[in-house]
């Protein structure tokens, strides 16, 4: 709270301190400013890159100054329509996104382009329909707000609008969803696996940054008067980009300072230093790849002493949504043939509902790929899977995961930014928070029976300010491991879960493998190379060999097996 | 071809953070065939990655001829003397097989390849054809015989024989011979235990990572060896 | 023959091969090195404001050609060391450092030659009687260089010795390291082409457009949708998405507005994304 008061108390100062001018500056930067924030958003958090993010605040600006020439007359009315002006844009920047990610899914760069198309084709709409936007000259004789009519006023207004921005930002930053925006940006395959809908999460980052950027224009027209069509321009989207990098995107701040600094610099120094746009450029790579924390980052220690105590008191998670009876895993004639290649040649798997399973097999036999088909990020050609009697086959990672299916991946996946009390909150999350908890920020500081006891065995998951990054890799498969339990599954995928490890630590994760085995009451399939792991642990063994079941028993039978040995030791024909 | 060794000391490393091999040790030296043996995933293919350069060694070092070698990248271990036959993927599967063969070759004629048609007669069958509808099998042997076709003093085979009919494993053998008695030195990764004992000077026995048997085929017992390979 | 049917074959034969051409560049860039290059509409300005400075100082047509692809070639190799290969387990980064070059590139053009539109005198005014009717001279002779760059580039790369290893490069980059194939240089290289390909593209329609710093906006876009209806990696991808483009564009634009046709052209990208998101020639 510290911080945010001292925010507060300069922007209400500044204009008192800059004089007349500098707040009429400000007033307009605040606004702009607003829609750099939702950049950040996108960018900084969320992990993908808006290039035509003018589209809604020109969008906005247009319907606001619309609005504020048909109500002449009545000013009141005129206000009311602002906020709607703002959701507008919202709701279109939330629908692009569910059309374009859910076609794109990880590839930003199609994002990115779409986002510029559509910024230049409004520009030529803008332009081009006179009737309505004024064309190339723009919309005029826009009636300002009711009851202001002093500079400064303007500049209240703005920093008004910008500080409603900021304190949404904060929100939604220390709410669960900013957490998995991150968590998006850095593993989102791995918050797949965890149930979370990514092109959702994705749509709503793009949806509030529609909505920041659509405030910042909805009051724009009433402040300026006039709305031209370099409101939806590629010049202010490309500058919303390089004050939200310059500044820091990452930051709730840094956008701001992007704006305000390198903005009002840019209006002085562009007629006087005739390089000054060039250096700006090279300035921008050059932070963007060297510095991504922008101007924000070196003021990060100073931050540090305005952070206040937060609330350690912990709060007991809800039962598992998840919950459910045991189910047995059953593959029938599961076939996956890419191109010319075979890689799943009618498998049939048949797995109890509870004990500990070991598949193993010579490279290429499949084990991996029956992981991947299991868990919905491998389409499957034929065949069915069904998990408790409900067919798996068709759905995607994040429906399966809801099951009860959880998976520990081959090598250590968690979120390496994101401290370990998030990432062992997100799997706390995953199946037990509803969507709307999931702007509530209390929820960060869930607990549940299973993370204490983990976390009295390991006392390094209770470390909860450290990065995960910072662990040692066997620490981090363990994290992972955690994860995987918390979300207490019906089936846990482990994929060679001990790989990397010294002994102490491969003994460590037996350990709990079995503990798991005992408290969850599930099946957990383990893939393994170790076969001293396998024989410690499997109640049965499962052969796979070129992505068929060659054989099934306990250890014993299977070494016995005169197949399995052909496949392992080679022999002439 | 002049005659070189290669040699590895304590040698460890793996993918990202986590550390596959261990203080691994061995040599090839010319006319030698090192066979290394074990299970899969114990770590044969990455210390073939650490030996050809696509992995860093965490530890230990490799050498050409007493040269430390760890900083050269693949292509110029390449330059330097080495064939490296990866396990996966052994072709490529867009071009044909005259291509595969031919491809940095500076002419494109099958001459040099004859004695090896002689052997394996489907690939002189499928020169135009695309190398990607081969069988594994096949798409071995081509893979083999580029490899020994680069006249090499130091050759990396990964798993030759994975998916070859056992006729044309004897071929192989008689090419690995071939070039032994010239002087090369071999690094052979196998499973097949047959097959190693047709060819090996020396094994290296691995297991989890390390080193488990190291030694001459004599100086070894083959049930111990069993015992590594088997489930 | 209808004279007006003539024309308007011929302009959408115009519209399609010149497409193809300046999307050929970006093709080659994102579909052999996976590397989306936001700057590419910028290499083609470069290659329109090189004609410009060509004419201005009273050289040849022509001399726009080695003079561009100097320039283009230079500085892509600069940005491929500088940018590129070192981002290249990156891509998010990479599309930011791209699009921070287009802007560096665009800032420069500003700098150096202004705001304004310049105009590239046509190196061969007049028309011809084709058909049955009047059609400009110079636009016929770009119809067949663009089919002549886009054909020689397609036979070289299936045929050449250095082709074959660009495409055992980008199938297995882990096997062209094996056999010697240094994968940094042949990437470089690629790049290269790219880059140059665009320059050329922008030294052929400099005539015909408005030479101005935002001027590659629109091509980077055009050529991007034609990557994405048509699909990476194949030749017949690009000409198919060369084809849907450039001839829905140059049909609608012509019956209503240029503007109808950019958001014609921006509504059947989005449907192919939605529906055939790998294009129409899927590859591999």
């Amino acid at each position: 709270m510290r911080a945010a008061s001292l925010v507060v108390l300069i922007a209400v100062v500044l204009p008192f301190v800059l004089g007349q001018f500098w707040a009429y500056q400000l007033g307009l930067y605040a606004l702009y400013a607003a829609a750099a924030v939702g950049v950040g958003l996108c960018w900084g958090r969320a992990g993908f890159l808006p290039l035509g993010q003018s589209l809604f605040f020109g969008l906005s600006a247009y319907l606001s100054g619309l609005a504020f020439i048909a109500f002449q007359g009545h000013p009141v009315v005129a206000v009311l329509a602002l906020p709607f002006a703002a959701l507008v844009s919202a709701l279109l920047a939330y629908a692009i996104g569910v059309v374009v990610f859910r076609r794109t899914g990880e590839s930003g760069a199609y994002f990115s382009m779409i986002t510029l198309a559509l910024c230049l084709l409004a520009f030529q709409i803008a332009t081009s329909w006179n009737s309505v936007t004024g064309g190339f000259n723009g919309l005029k004789g826009i009636p300002g707000l009711p009851g202001l009519d002093d500079i400064s006023d303007v500049y209240y207004v703005g920093a008004a609008i910008l500080l409603a921005v900021l304190a949404f930002a904060g929100w939604v930053y220390a709410a669960p969803i900013g957490v998995l925006w991150q968590a998006l940006a850095q593993n989102e395959r791995r918050l797949q696996l965890f149930g979370f809908d990514t092109n959702q999460i994705k749509s709503l980052a793009f949806g509030a940054s529609g909505l920041m950027a659509g405030l910042g224009g909805a009051v724009y027209a009433p402040q300026q008067g006039i709305v031209t069509p370099q409101a939806v321009g590629f010049g202010l989207s490309a500058d919303l980009v390089i004050w939200a990098a310059v500044g820091g995107r990452g930051n709730l701040i840094g956008p701001v300072v992007g704006t305000m600094v390198v903005g009002s610099l840019t209006a002085q120094l562009r007629d006087t230093l005739p390089f000054w746009e060039v250096l700006m450029a090279v300035f921008f790579i050059v932070i963007v790849l060297m510095f991504p924390k922008g101007i924000a980052g070196f003021a990060e220690p100073l931050a540090w002493l305005l952070r206040s105590q937060r609330d350690r008191l912990v709060v007991a998670a809800p039962k598992s949504t998840a919950a459910r009876p045991p189910a047995r895993l059953v593959l029938d004639g599961v076939g996956v043939h890419v191109g010319e290649v075979t890689i799943l040649d009618r498998l049939s798997l048949d797995f109890d509902a509870a004990g500990i399973f070991c598949v193993i097999g010579p490279n290429g036999a499949g084990k991996t790929s029956m992981f991947n088909v299991v868990s919905g990020e491998l389409a499957a050609g034929s065949g069915t899977i069904a998990l408790g009697g409900v067919n798996v086959v068709g759905l995607p990672p994040n429906r399966v995961s809801g099951l009860g299916v959880a998976r520990k991946l081959q090598i250590p996946s968690v979120f390496p930014e994101l401290t370990i009390a998030d990432n062992l909150a997100i799997a706390l999350w995953s199946g037990r928070a509803t969507k709307l908890q999931l702007l509530a920020p209390r929820l960060r500081r869930w607990t549940s029976p299973m993370l204490q006891e983990l976390q009295s065995r390991y006392p390094f998951l209770a470390s909860g300010t450290r990065k995960a990054a910072e662990l040692s890799h066997g620490e981090q498969q363990i994290l992972e491991l955690a994860m995987a339990l918390l979300t207490e599954p019906r089936v846990l995928l482990l994929d060679e879960p001990c790989a990397g490890l010294s002994p102490e630590e491969t003994g460590a994760v037996m350990e709990i493998v079995r503990w798991a085995a005992k408290r969850l009451g599930g099946a957990i399939i383990i893939i393994e190379h170790d076969m001293s792991l396998v024989k410690e642990l499997a109640e049965v063994v499962y052969v796979l060999h070129n992505g068929t079941l060659l054989a099934r028993g306990s250890v014993a039978e299977i070494q016995a097996d005169p197949n399995v040995r052909a496949v392992y030791v080679g022999g002439e024909k | 071809m002049t005659a070189a060794s290669l040699v590895f000391e304590a040698v460890t490393g793996g993918y990202g953070s986590t550390t596959i091999v261990r203080e691994l040790t061995g040599a090839a030296n010319p006319g030698e065939v090192l066979c290394v043996l074990g299970r899969n995933g114990v770590g044969k293919s990455t210390l073939m990655k650490l030996l050809f350069g696509y992995l860093p060694c965490m530890g230990g070092r490799v050498m050409l001829n007493g040269r430390p070698i760890q900083g050269l990248e693949p292509s110029a271990r390449r330059r330097s003397g080495m064939t490296y036959c990866p396990q996966e993927r052994p072709v490529f599967d867009d071009l044909s097989v005259r291509d595969n063969l031919t491809l940095m070759r500076a002419s494109r004629q099958m001459a040099p390849f004859r004695p090896y048609f002689d052997r394996f007669p489907v690939l002189a069958r499928r020169l135009s054809q695309h190398a990607g509808t081969l069988s594994g099998g096949e798409k071995k042997i081509l893979s083999f015989v580029r490899g020994i076709a680069e006249d090499q003093p130091i050759v990396l085979l990964d798993e030759p024989s994975e998916g070859v009919q056992w006729e044309n494993i004897l071929h192989m053998e008689a090419g690995i011979k071939e070039k032994k008695a010239a002087g090369t030195a071999f690094v052979v990764v196998e499973q097949n235990l047959a097959f190693a004992e047709r060819i090996a000077d020396r094994y290296l026995v691995m297991d989890q990572g390390r080193a488990m048997l190291e030694g001459t085929p004599a100086a070894i017992d083959r049930s111990r060896i069993l015992r590594h390979l088997h489930v | 023959m209808d004279p007006l049917i003539v024309t308007q074959a011929i302009n959408v034969l115009y519209a399609v091969s010149t497409l193809a051409v300046l999307a050929l560049g970006l093709a080659v860039i994102f579909g052999l090195l996976g590397v989306l290059n936001i700057a590419h509409g910028e290499f083609v300005m470069i290659g329109a404001y090189c004609a410009y400075v060509t004419q201005s100082n009273g050289w040849p047509y022509l001399a726009a050609v080695p003079f561009t692809l100097a320039v283009c070639g230079l500085l892509g190799l600069a940005v491929e060391w500088a940018m590129i290969q070192p981002l290249y387990r990156r891509p998010f980064d990479t599309l930011v450092a791209t699009w921070g070059l287009s802007l560096l590139l665009r800032k420069i053009a500003e700098a150096i030659f202004g705001l304004g539109f310049y105009s590239v005198n046509i190196p061969l005014p007049g028309t011809v009687q084709f058909f049955g009717t009047e059609y400009p001279v110079y636009r016929l002779v770009l119809i067949a260089i663009s089919v002549a760059v886009v054909a020689s580039l397609v036979l070289w790369y299936g045929g050449s010795r250095t082709g074959s290893r660009i495409r055992a490069m980008v199938s297995n980059p882990e096997l062209a390291q094996a056999q010697g194939i240094s994968v940094r240089w042949l990437a470089a290289g690629t790049f290269i082409v790219g880059t140059c390909l665009a320059g050329l593209g922008g030294v052929m329609v400099a005539p015909l457009v408005p030479v101005q710093p935002f001027m590659g906006l629109d091509y980077v876009l055009r050529a991007f949708f034609v990557l994405i209806v048509g699909g990476l990696g194949s030749v017949s991808g690009l000409l198919s998405g060369a084809v849907v483009i450039g001839g829905f564009d140059s049909v609608i634009s012509a019956a209503t507005n240029a503007a109808n046709g950019y958001f014609a052209v921006l509504v059947l990208s989005i449907l192919f994304l939605w529906l055939r998101p790998r294009g129409i020639i899927a590859r591999g």
